[in-house]
């Protein structure tokens, strides 16, 4: 326990500026992973145990296709978009035969499908650790802000992620689309009465909570190392995530998400060895006090 | 064709069953190298799937290489040596479980053991359990070898041990330390028992040989973290002179990218324990020259004929250059075949132990004559420790310095004293 | 009016039938190894018992009460541990350890299940899985008494009892497998006591049972100590036979395989759960063989047989079995699923 370190580094611009970029930057993927999570848990009420996995396929994608075009466009695309449909497949062909029964059930079925992917990935790309390369666009000195440094890669995965939270909270809450698939997460039976297509809009909000998983592993893919079973510890850190904010909503997982963030950007310079007791700690706490999470809706 | 008959005496047919043994590093499917009749079954438990696969495929592929080339040599008084490999899935019960069925039930002699950490542990309890020989190749701990309560009468360590290289990383860093006056030191390393200890003997040698040094802060990053930011802006706000860090494999590729990002080594000396395995190097896109890197495994050093070969024949199985853990496979089962050869393909656990104590191997990565299988504790002694620093091209690491053995010997015996062992 | 453990529980009508299918068991699994007395098997079977009593055990928390543990390998590894550092220390007999590493894991999930029976269906899931990362970041941390991730190191000592020499692969088999036969026993005995049935009516209908002044926390917290008291014994088996313990065990991927032993073998049949882990093992033993692309494998039969068959292999036959007895017994109706056949046996099957 450091706070006196803590003290000054807060009192110094440059430390405080390089600590608050990193706990977005630690948080701010971590939020777009989980929003996936939370997203399709909120409407379809399942848990979708393959997001890490989801996320390992999106950094692949983003790879192989930066190592076909040179694009990190391109790649962010493919890693994105390939997730998505293939999110969107795999709703219909297996998790759809599951809705409504034991959430076993459902844990089952994704657990064969990490084992499929993790080996798949192993089988197309071995056991060897890959890095995509950081785009000629980026490799440039960190940005100096008052006297902090922050890296041009960085301030742009932040903002994508920022984007696409901010595209996700409008698109539900500000759209016609948003209120039907809001609707449909509390009385799917009346928007089916309604004459809309409730099967499709299934599949459509699973494959957009597998897309943020796969843009995820895509922005992840130049910094961080890719290997088969790399989702794992993913998976374990968005349920956190998701817990903490609350299952289900998206702006819970933003705020536990960036809260993770601080926790582990300040706690590295005041408390660096409680941190990951911190966020086991903090879990148990959000759900004894209120199970429910930060932000999320009281169980029924 | 099916009774194997002429096995030692058609070339054309070994090559047939060398492409197989190729192919199975490939396909996975069939997982014999070399079958043939009467054969001496080797088995290998190791981890071929989840984040360090390639610990067990770069393992295995040696393996693979050294079986052709002994039974193309004609093998073992005629009889033929035969792999047969296991996944353990990284979980020391199930190491435990294919290591007792690849003796109970396939009928495997000896045992090259492919596990790391905890499952190389399980692996020597099946074997004081079952008494055959057993090799271990991936476990660095040194206490695996230095514990007399662990001992195992036929269990053998072929692979670096971590008190050597806390000896030789010492040392060198001191030196560095002294030329350039590197006086406040911080260390990043993973969150575990190797972790700590590794990083604790490192720091403990370093000051032995250079007192001014100064540890100003310590940062560990959990093992398997996908995220190193936050480690690496504690660094840039403690702004040390030098880093030492035993991260490995994935991990530290991830790490160095991301300290780039923040051109981390611009303004710090980096000493990394882990950074001299091939596949690290190549992973790593941006090579940041001049980084000081323990020897793991280069073509290049020990600068013999024969390490080079091995390195080319590696490759070709593998499609990579070799692993830390394959030179260490692929001598140990070189001293495999010594033993048999002078028990005269008897394999009794005991026979097989006698011969190997205290031999000595002239190997392709020797750095003196030869490397030995030192008799007291069942561990090899006279293989590469040395440090060199990162270049930008292939083979990525040069001006290795090595430390001469005498010198660790003599420390490591300190060492084993002070903790009870001797 | 308080169900329980009352003495009229311990001699419920079909206790008899059960202890006899259990000697019955007991016998075969002794025979077994000298009908084939290749070591192989014995190796083999003592994994099953292993992670038999792991999969039964939390099927008491999944099947029987509805309680979804994520976390219940934590109590397995706790068995383990606590049994393998007590024998270490070179003064404790072996019943001893076992009582004591018994007695330890259920103080312990008494603490634990305290807080997380509190809280219901997915929440429920989620505090033990926080447990159990816990204990295993515990287990990790704790090096100087634990070892780390290096496990518990140097072998654990077998000393013998009553004169049975354990360090004889056979004698080690055979009291393993009485252990197992008595554990499973023990639980099929709390499962048809009148508290086992509370346990049902929580499930079904919890708020019923608060009504009929049944104590839901308390039964809950009973069952979670008596479940993770159950699969110590699980864990301490592992711990003997490997002569060593692994933070493996308390990770969260351990209460995963359980929970897939309980869904392959199926929920409706007592031991369904044995099923289950009988086809995981074997599954796993002979992919494993024969190719490294195990996942994939496994993978693919898990799926083939959750969307085909939609249930666990024991629950198909179960409900082939009712199928067939089912217009016996409701007379001239056949087909008629609903009928509610009369008799132990029905009693048995539909609840757990």
């Amino acid at each position: 326990m450091n706070l006196e370190a803590l003290a000054d580094c807060l009192s110094s611009a440059s430390c405080a500026v390089t600590q608050v970029s990193t706990g977005l930057i630690v948080g701010m993927l971590m939020f777009l992973v989980t929003s996936g999570l939370s997203l399709i848990f909120g409407v379809l009420g399942i848990i979708n145990f393959t997001h890490g996995a989801f996320y390992m396929m999106g950094a692949y994608c983003a790879f192989t296709a930066y190592a076909l075009t040179g694009s990190f466009l391109a790649a962010l695309a493919a890693g994105a978009l390939g997730v998505g449909l293939f999110g969107m497949a795999f709703e219909r062909l297996v998790m759809s035969r599951v809705y409504g029964r034991d959430i076993l059930m459902q844990l089952l079925v994704c657990y064969a499908m990490i084992l499929i992917l993790d080996d798949g990935v192993k089988l197309l790309y071995g056991g060897e650790y890959r890095m995509m390369g950081m785009p000629d666009a980026f490799a440039l000195p960190p940005v100096e802000i008052a006297g902090g440094f922050v890296p041009g890669y960085y301030l742009f995965m932040v903002g994508v992620a920022l984007a696409a939270g901010l595209v996700l909270w409008l698109g539900i809450n500000r759209t016609r689309l948003g209120k039907i698939v809001r609707a449909l997460a509390i009385n799917p039976q009346m928007v089916g009465a309604l004459g809309i297509n409730t099967t499709l809009l299934y599949a459509g909000v699973f494959g957009l909570g597998s897309l943020l998983a796969g843009l995820a592993g895509a922005l992840a893919a130049p910094i961080r190392t890719l290997t088969p079973g790399m989702g794992v510890s993913i998976l374990i850190e968005s349920f956190i995530v998701t817990v903490i904010g609350g299952m289900g909503s998206i702006a819970g997982a933003f705020l536990a998400a960036l809260l993770i963030g601080f926790t582990r950007a300040f706690g590295a310079i005041g408390f660096p060895l409680f941190v990951d007791g911190l966020m086991f700690a903090l879990m148990a706490l959000v759900l004894v006090v209120k199970p429910s999470g930060l932000l999320g809706r009281e169980a029924a | 064709m099916g009774t194997n008959t002429v096995s030692g005496r058609a070339p054309s047919r070994r090559q047939v069953l060398g492409g197989l043994a190729a192919g199975a590093a490939v396909t996975g499917f069939p997982h014999i190298a070399g079958a043939q009749a009467k054969a001496i079954r080797v088995g290998m438990p190791t981890i071929l799937s989840g984040r360090v696969a390639i610990l067990g495929t770069s393992s295995r592929a040696a393996a693979q290489l050294a079986f052709r080339q002994i039974n193309e040599a004609g093998g073992i008084n005629g009889r033929t040596l035969e792999l047969i490999d296991r996944d353990s899935k990284g979980r020391p019960d199930e190491a435990a479980k294919v290591t007792r069925d690849l003796i109970n039930n396939d009928g495997c002699e000896i045992i090259i053991d492919g596990e790391a950490s905890s499952g190389a542990f399980a692996v020597h309890e099946v074997i004081r359990d079952l008494p055959v020989l057993c090799l271990h190749t991936c476990s660095e701990t040194s206490s695996l070898s230095a514990d007399p309560k662990l001992h195992v009468k036929t269990a053998f360590r072929c692979a670096r041990q971590g008190i050597h290289d806390a000896v030789a990383g010492g040392t060198y860093a001191a030196r560095i330390a002294k030329q350039k006056g590197l006086k406040r030191w911080m260390t990043c390393s993973p969150d575990y028992a190797y972790g700590r200890d590794n990083t604790a003997e490192f720091l403990e040698f370093a000051k032995v040989f250079e007192p001014s040094i100064e540890t100003v802060d310590q940062v560990w990053p959990k093992l398997f973290a996908p995220d190193y930011t936050e480690s690496i802006t504690k660094i840039l706000q403690t702004k040390p002179q030098a880093v030492y860090s035993a991260l490995w494999g994935g991990d530290l590729v991830a790490f160095i990218e991301q300290s780039n990002l923040y051109r981390l080594f611009n303004s710090i000396t980096m000493f990394s324990g882990g950074l001299g395995d091939p596949p690290v190097l190549t992973a790593i896109k941006q090579l940041p020259p001049g980084l000081n890197t323990a020897y793991r495994y280069n073509r290049n050093y020990p600068a013999k004929p024969a390490n080079a070969a091995f390195a080319d024949a590696f490759a070709k199985i593998a499609g990579h250059e070799p692993t830390n853990w394959a030179w260490q496979t692929y001598l140990a089962c070189q001293f495999m075949a010594e033993a048999l050869k002078r028990t005269g393909g008897r394999t009794e656990g005991t026979a097989l132990a006698g011969a190997l104590k205290g031999m000595t191997l002239p190997a392709p990565f020797a750095v003196g004559d030869a490397i030995t299988m030192r008799d007291t504790d069942h561990t090899i002694i006279g293989y590469p420790v040395a440090w060199g620093r990162t270049v930008p091209k292939a083979p990525f690491v040069e001006d290795f310095s090595d430390v001469d053995w005498s010198k660790i010997v003599e420390l490591e015996a300190q060492w084993k004293k002070s903790k009870g062992y001797a | 009016m308080r169900p329980g453990l009352s003495p009229a529980g311990l001699r419920r009508p079909g206790l008899a039938r059960d202890v006899a299918i259990a000697l019955t068991g007991l016998a075969l699994l002794l025979a077994l190894p000298m009908a084939f007395p290749a070591p192989a098997l014995r190796d083999f079977l003592i994994y099953f018992f292993a992670y038999g009593l792991l999969a039964m055990s939390l099927n008491l928390l999944v099947g029987l009460t509805g309680l979804v543990s994520f976390g219940h390998a934590a109590y397995f590894a706790t068995g383990a541990y606590v049994f393998g550092l007590l024998m270490q220390t070179g003064r404790v007999s072996i019943p001893v350890g076992v009582l004591a590493a018994v007695g330890g894991t259920a103080l312990v999930a008494l603490v634990i299940g305290a807080i997380c029976v509190r809280l219901k269906e997915i929440y429920f899931s989620f505090i033990t899985l926080a447990f159990q990362m816990f204990i295993h970041s515990v287990i990790v941390t704790w090096v100087s008494l634990t070892g780390g991730d290096q496990g518990l190191r140097g072998g654990i000592p077998r000393p013998p009892v009553l004169g049975l020499d354990l360090n004889d692969a056979r004698t080690l088999y055979g009291a393993c497998a009485v252990v197992f036969v008595l554990c499973i026993l023990a639980m099929r005995q709390v499962s048809q006591s009148p508290f086992g049935y509370t346990l049902r009516m929580i499930r079904d209908n919890p708020a019923r049972a608060n009504f009929l002044g049944v104590d839901v926390t308390a039964m809950k917290l009973g069952i979670f100590v008596f479940a993770a008291a159950m699969a110590s014994v699980g864990g301490l088996i592992l711990a003997l036979f490997v002569s060593g313990a692994y933070p493996e065990f308390a990770f969260w991927t351990t209460s995963g395989e359980a929970i897939f032993m309980i869904m392959l073998g199926g929920i409706k049949i007592f031991l369904g759960p044995l099923v289950g882990t009988l086809l995981l093992q074997t599954l796993n033993h002979f992919v494993t063989i024969y190719t490294e692309h195990h996942g994939l494998v496994l993978g693919t039969v898990i799926l083939v047989i959750v969307l085909g068959l939609r249930r666990g292999l024991a629950d198909v036959l179960f409900d082939w079995l009712q199928a067939r007895r089912a217009p016996r017994a409701a007379g001239p109706a056949p087909g008629s699923l609903e009928a509610e056949p009369i008799g132990d046996g029905a009693l048995k099957g539909r609840t757990v």
